[in-house]
């Protein structure tokens, strides 16, 4: 997969992957933030869980 | 050997280009010490507030020190560089802000762009501050999932727009009012202090600290010499903190409002000013819990004008702090009945506020670059902002989670210790811990 938003080092500016697929980097921030949303859910579970057995 | 002033031009564009990558550089480099040296106030929290935990219930109260880090790091990512940038002037959205959106070409790698990462970074350790100022208030009753919520909300967004506001070149509290507050006492530590006065009202006491007739029970941590290193480092990271606060531009140093400065005058007060807290916490309790905190008092004391002062009278206004705080913190649990495991609503909540109010009553009638002078009105005012900045979302915030079963931990785990109920593995394995202070719920601690 080529993730290169650049094809020279000359010029380049910004380089990171997929520096030049704006939605695909929204995509990941979207993912990123749901990934934090479910594991705080998770902890929530995990612990509700562990009050149930005591 | 003579050259030609073509040649002479080339190599001076040359030098001039060389030594503005070198300021670039060093900007970078400095900024990049200060972000690892604020990683002390972490590992300070982590073992301040374990060590103020009574044994079972060490290990949970040093998860969530590690959890607030750990997600605050996406989280300002996602949304509080953003806010920062975009808020200044109020609620209304900024020019230029969009560079701080996460899929903003400057919020990556760029050849062109030195600047956005080395900041980010620096504010994302800010960010996790404020969450560890709460975070030592409500241990040993919290449910994590709740403080992560909130440690999120505070460190994310609530004192990003204090920030915004009062931290900034161009924030309105400075703008208009004419606020000075170089070393963040208000956009960190107020809005952090009085956002855990709202939640510890939700929150309510930890069983036992209270007796039916109102009198007070201490309840003692398991570790006082780790909470005291602990405590200790985070006046070393500090110096990280206080160092990201200032501005380095190749030729001179700049307050973050763009006056002129020196980091010898930080260095000065810094000092001055921790030595003046730990004297004042020392002559009122003579206790090394508080002794520790009046450093932290005499850094907040000193904090806003650390860029003006003279370092005998940020020694006095700290000692002030350091005299006055213990005792607030006295009626915060005697009289109102405000369950502040480590004091952080004194410390950092009443501290900045207090050296807020100092700056305006000593450096009145200092010039701002933008905006009115610095006056006692102004500065004030800003603290009164502060405040309630800090207190309405902590307060609803708490409340909606109270609501819905998701703040406080149920009456059986408190007593059994939240490590037995929450973590998998054991903070004492092997050691001998006395009795009161093991998982064995029937042997709680006198005040239970």
């Amino acid at each position: 997969m080529n993730t290169a938003p650049i094809t020279s080092w000359e010029g380049a500016e910004a380089y990171f992957t997929f520096a030049d697929k704006p939605a695909l980097l929204v995509l990941f921030t979207l993912i990123g933030i749901g990934v934090c949303v479910w594991t705080i859910a998770s902890m929530a579970s995990h612990e509700n869980k562990a009050y149930k057995d005591m | 050997m003579e050259q030609s002033v073509p040649e002479l031009m080339a190599r001076l564009d040359s030098l001039e280009a060389s030594l503005s990558m070198a300021t670039t550089i060093n900007s970078e480099v400095f900024y990049w010490w200060c972000t690892a040296l604020m990683l002390a106030i972490h590992a300070g929290f982590l073992a301040y507030e374990m060590g103020a935990s009574r044994a079972k219930n060490a290990l949970a109260s040093g998860m969530k020190n590690l959890i607030a880090f750990a997600f605050l790091i996406p989280a300002f990512y996602y949304i509080g560089w953003w806010i920062y940038l975009a808020f200044p002037t109020g609620f209304t959205i900024s020019d230029g802000s969009e560079a701080g959106l996460p899929w903003s070409a400057n919020m990556g790698p760029n050849l062109t762009d030195n600047a956005s990462g080395i900041f980010y970074a620096a504010f994302t350790l800010f960010a996790a501050t404020t969450a560890s100022i709460m975070s030592g208030s409500v241990i040993e009753r919290i449910r994590i999932s709740g403080f992560t919520i909130l440690a999120l909300f505070l460190g994310s967004v609530v004192w990003v727009f204090g920030a915004s506001w009062g931290w900034h070149p161009d924030g309105w509290l400075t703008t208009e009012w004419g606020l000075h507050d170089v070393g963040a006492a208000g956009a960190v530590h107020t809005i952090a202090g009085f956002f855990t006065l709202g939640v510890l009202i939700n929150l309510g006491p930890r069983i036992g600290r209270f007796n039916a007739d109102g009198s007070v029970n201490n309840i003692d941590g398991h570790n006082m010499p780790m909470s005291l290193i602990g405590l200790m480092l985070i006046v070393m990271g500090f110096f990280g903190f206080l160092g990201g606060c200032i501005i380095y531009t190749g030729d001179t140093w700049m307050t973050i409002y763009n006056t002129p400065a020196t980091l010898s005058a930080f260095a000065f007060n810094t000092l001055m000013g921790v030595a003046g807290g730990m004297i004042g916490a020392y002559l009122v309790t003579r206790d090394p819990f508080w002794m520790m905190s009046g450093a932290l008092i005499g850094v907040i004391s000193s904090a806003p004008a650390l860029d003006l002062y003279y370092p005998g009278l940020a020694f006095l206004i700290s000692f002030g702090g350091g005299c006055i705080m213990p005792k607030l913190n006295d009626i915060l649990v005697g009289k109102f009945k405000i369950d502040d495991a480590v004091g952080a609503v004194a410390v950092h909540g009443f501290g900045g506020v207090w050296g807020l109010i100092m700056a305006g009553v000593f450096a009145s009638g200092y010039q701002n670059v933008a905006g009115p002078e610095i006056s006692f009105v102004g500065q004030l005012s800003s603290a009164v902002v502060f405040m309630i900045l800090g207190f309405a979302p902590g307060y609803v915030l708490s409340l909606i989670l109270k609501v819905v079963g998701l703040l406080r931990v149920t009456d059986k785990a408190e007593l059994a210790g939240l490590d037995k109920a929450e973590v998998p593995v054991s903070a004492y394995p092997e050691s001998t811990v006395p009795a009161a202070f093991t998982n064995d719920p029937a042997s709680p601690t006198p005040a239970e």
